[in-house]
C-alpha cells in the first residue's frame, strides 16, 4: 500500500504538471481538490486516465469518482481493489 | 453618429446536416433531426454529405467557397471592391490536415487558418485583408460583433460573415476525452440531457449599411458583446455572470429591456454544466420568461460555425413569427426556470437574443431586431430629436491612451528553461502556470510584466478587455493533440492537452488570473497589421471597456514574438 501510495503520488505530479511539488509534499489523506494541489474537473479527467493507463481500470462514470478521488490514498485503495 | 449606421442582413446561405437553407429549415418545422451514428467517428454526429475536397481545395475549403459564392451572387456584393469585408470565422479551421503530421515541425503551411483564409479570400479576389476569429465556440457569433464594429468604424458598406467547421477525429476525439459527448442525439435543456452531440456546418450571411442590399421582411443587428467568465478555462460559470453581462451589454447597445425580447436562442450544447449556466445566466438577464429555443438537437453542436449557421435560423424565425421547438427537450431540467419551447411556437416581440459560450470563459451576445428603424420612422416626420436616441455624450467617441507596453525577452536558452526562469523571478507562485500551454505562458508572463505597478482595482472586472493576435494559432497543442491520437491509445486522448488546442485560451488564462470580464477576441493574421490594437482602440472609444491588453502572441518551437500593450480611457 505505502509503495502505491508512493508511485501514485510521482503518476499525478508528472500526468497533471505539478511541478513544483514533491511527492513528500503531498498528504496522502489530505483532499485532493480544492485548496492544496489546486487541481480543477480537468484534473479529474486526467486521473480517469491515469487509472485507465496504469493500473487497467475503467470507472463507469464519473458520479462514481467523487468519493474515490477525495485524497491520495481512497484513490489508491480503490486501485488495490480494482486493478487487473 | 457612428452608433446610429443601421446594419440590415442580405443574402444568406448555409449548408448542415439536414441540407441547404430550405431543407434544413423545411426539416425544422417538422421537428425532424439530422444527427445519425457515424461509423467514421464511432459517435453520433450531424455530418454534412455529399461535399469532398475538390479541384485542389480541401472539404473544409469547398464548403467555405460554396456557400460564399451563393450569397455573393444573391446579393450582387463583389468581395473585390474596397468597401467590402470578408470575416472568417472558425474554431478549428482544417485542422483535420494535422493528421500525421507528427510534430511541431511537420506542420503543413495549408494547416495555418490565415492560409486557409488567403486561399478562400483568393478566389474572390477580395480588396481587403479577410479578418479571421478564432474564439472557441463563441466564434460565430464573434464574428457579427466584430463586424459591427467594423461596419461603424471602418469605411465599409458591407461585410461578408463566413462561419465554417467541419469533424475530423482531432475534434470528435478531443470532446470525447472531456467525456461531453453523449450516446444519444443531444437534448438540450432536458431533464435527462447527458451530452452534447458534435456537428458540422458552413454560413455566410451579408450584413449591410445599404437598405438596397438588405432581404425582405428588413432584420437589422442592433447590438453585440463579448464578456469572460474569468472563472476556469472550460468549465462553464456557476454563476451565470458573464453571459449575463454579455446579454445585458449587447441589449444596451440595442437600447431594448428584457419585454422587449420576442426569443432567446441560446448555445444549448445539451452539457449538464452549460444548460445550467445559460439557464442562470438568462433568468438573471430578465429573461426567464422569455421563449428560449436551442437548435443543436437538429444539427449538433457546429463549433464555431454555430453562432452564424444559428444566426440565419434566427433571423427566419424572426420573420416567420415563430420559432422551432428545442427538439429533445421535453422536460425541464435546470436549476432555475427558463421558457424551453418544447415545439413551435408563435413569438411576440420583433427582436432576438442570440448567445454562445465557449472554451477559454468566453461568452457573445447579438441582438437581432426584425423591421425598419423606429429612429428613422419617428425621426423622419416629426423632426424632433429622436426620443429613444442615445445622449450626445455616448456617441461621441472617447479618447483612448497607452498606459503601458512589454514584449517577451528573446533568448539564447530554449523556451522551456527561459519562461521557467522568467516566472520564477515574479516570485508569484501560481499552480496553474505549470499546465499552460507555452502560448499561455508565454502570454501569462508578457501580461504579469506589463501590468506589473499597474493599479487594476480602479476598473471594473466588465470593463476590462483583452484582445489578441497571431499567426501560428494554437498549432502547437495542436500537434501534440495530434500526435496523441495518432498513436491511438487505449485510454484516448488528454483532456488537458486538447483544451490548449484553441488560442483564445491564452486571453482566457489572463481574464482568470486579472479578473478581466470584458471582451476577449482573437484574431489570426499572417504577421501582426495592428488589428488587435485598432480593435481594441474601439471597444474603449465605444464605450465597451475602460482598458484593454492588445498585441502580438506567436510562438512555436523556440521562436515566440509577443508585444503587448495597455490601452485605457483617457
Amino acid at each position: 500500500m505505502e509503495q502505491l501510495i508512493q508511485e501514485l503520488k510521482e503518476h499525478l505530479i508528472e500526468e497533471l504538471n505539478l511541478e513544483e511539488i514533491a511527492p513528500e509534499d503531498i498528504d496522502a489523506e489530505a483532499p485532493l481538490f480544492g485548496d492544496g494541489l489546486g487541481l480543477d474537473s480537468i484534473d479529474a479527467l486526467e486521473i480517469i486516465l491515469i487509472l485507465e493507463k496504469f493500473y487497467g481500470i475503467k470507472l463507469k462514470n464519473s458520479a462514481e469518482a467523487k468519493p474515490i478521488f477525495y485524497s491520495v490514498k481512497t484513490l489508491a485503495e480503490y486501485i488495490m481493489q480494482n486493478r487487473k | 453618429m457612428a452608433e446610429t449606421v443601421n446594419i440590415y442582413f442580405g443574402a444568406m446561405s448555409l449548408l448542415t446536416a439536414l441540407g441547404d437553407k430550405t431543407a434544413t429549415l423545411d426539416a425544422m418545422s417538422k421537428g425532424v433531426g439530422g444527427l445519425r451514428y457515424s461509423g467514421r467517428f464511432g459517435m453520433n454526429a450531424g455530418v454534412i454529405d455529399g461535399i469532398d475536397a475538390a479541384d485542389g481545395a480541401t472539404r473544409f475549403e469547398t464548403l467555405a467557397v460554396s456557400q460564399l459564392e451563393r450569397v455573393l451572387a444573391e446579393s450582387g456584393i463583389r468581395l473585390s471592391d474596397s468597401d467590402t469585408q470578408l470575416v472568417l470565422s472558425t474554431t478549428k479551421g482544417d485542422v483535420g490536415l494535422l493528421e500525421g503530421a507528427a510534430s511541431s515541425n511537420a506542420i503543413p503551411e495549408r494547416a495555418y487558418l490565415y492560409n486557409t483564409a488567403m486561399r478562400i479570400a483568393g478566389r474572390f479576389r477580395c480588396a481587403n485583408r479577410p479578418v479571421v476569429i478564432s474564439n472557441a465556440c463563441i466564434s460565430g457569433v464573434s464574428a457579427f460583433v466584430v463586424a459591427r464594429d467594423m461596419l461603424i468604424n471602418r469605411p465599409l458598406r458591407h461585410a461578408v460573415i463566413l462561419g465554417c467547421d467541419v469533424l475530423s477525429e482531432f475534434i470528435t476525439s478531443g470532446f470525447a476525452s472531456f467525456k461531453s459527448i453523449s450516446p444519444n442525439p443531444c437534448r438540450p435543456y432536458d431533464a435527462g440531457r447527458d451530452g452534447l452531440t458534435l456537428g458540422e456546418a458552413c454560413g455566410a450571411v451579408v450584413l449591410t449599411t445599404d437598405v438596397n442590399y438588405a432581404t425582405r421582411p428588413l432584420v437589422r443587428l442592433t447590438g453585440g458583446a463579448v464578456t469572460n467568465d474569468a472563472n476556469h478555462i472550460s468549465g462553464p460559470s456557476r454563476t451565470g455572470d458573464g453571459l449575463c453581462y454579455a446579454i445585458e451589454a449587447s441589449m444596451r447597445q440595442a437600447n431594448v429591456t428584457p419585454s422587449q425580447i420576442g426569443f432567446v436562442n441560446t448555445h444549448g450544447t445539451a452539457t449538464l454544466y452549460n444548460d445550467e449556466m445559460e439557464s442562470k445566466a438568462v433568468a438573471l438577464a430578465g429573461l426567464g420568461g422569455t421563449p428560449l429555443n436551442g437548435v443543436k438537437g437538429y444539427i449538433g453542436h457546429t463549433l464555431g460555425a454555430s453562432g452564424v449557421v444559428e444566426t440565419i435560423i434566427c433571423i427566419e424565425e424572426l420573420r416567420r413569427g415563430k420559432i422551432f421547438g428545442t427538439l429533445g427537450y421535453e422536460k425541464q431540467g435546470t436549476s432555475v426556470n427558463v421558457s424551453v419551447s418544447p415545439g413551435e411556437q408563435k413569438i411576440y416581440g420583433a427582436r432576438c437574443v442570440k448567445t454562445a459560450s465557449g472554451f477559454g470563459g468566453c461568452n457573445a451576445s447579438i441582438v437581432l431586431e426584425a423591421g425598419e428603424s423606429e429612429q428613422m420612422e419617428q425621426a423622419e416626420p416629426s423632426g424632433k430629436p429622436e426620443p429613444s436616441g442615445k445622449p450626445a455624450a455616448e456617441c461621441t467617441k472617447r479618447n483612448v491612451a497607452v498606459a503601458g507596453e512589454y514584449s517577451l525577452p528573446q533568448s539564447e536558452q530554449p523556451f522551456g528553461e527561459f519562461i521557467r526562469a522568467e516566472y520564477k523571478r515574479l516570485g508569484e507562485p501560481n499552480m496553474k502556470f505549470f499546465k499552460m500551454s507555452d502560448l499561455c505562458k508565454a502570454v501569462y508572463i508578457a501580461t504579469e510584466n506589463l501590468l506589473r505597478n499597474f493599479d487594476l482595482t480602479i476598473y471594473e472586472p466588465a470593463r476590462r478587455a483583452i484582445i489578441l493576435a497571431n499567426s501560428v494559432s494554437s498549432l502547437e497543442t495542436d500537434a501534440e493533440h495530434q500526435h496523441i491520437i495518432d498513436r491511438h491509445l487505449p485510454e484516448g486522448a488528454s483532456p488537458a492537452v486538447f483544451v490548449y488546442t484553441l488560442p483564445n485560451v491564452a486571453a482566457g488564462e489572463v481574464c482568470i488570473r486579472h479578473k478581466f470580464q470584458g471582451d476577449n477576441t482573437f484574431f489570426i493574421e499572417d504577421a501582426d497589421s495592428g488589428l488587435s490594437e485598432e480593435y481594441a482602440r474601439h471597444v474603449i472609444a465605444d464605450d465597451k471597456a475602460d482598458i484593454a491588453i492588445c498585441g502580438w502572441c506567436d510562438k512555436l518551437g523556440e521562436n515566440w514574438n509577443v508585444n503587448l500593450k495597455l490601452l485605457r480611457i483617457q
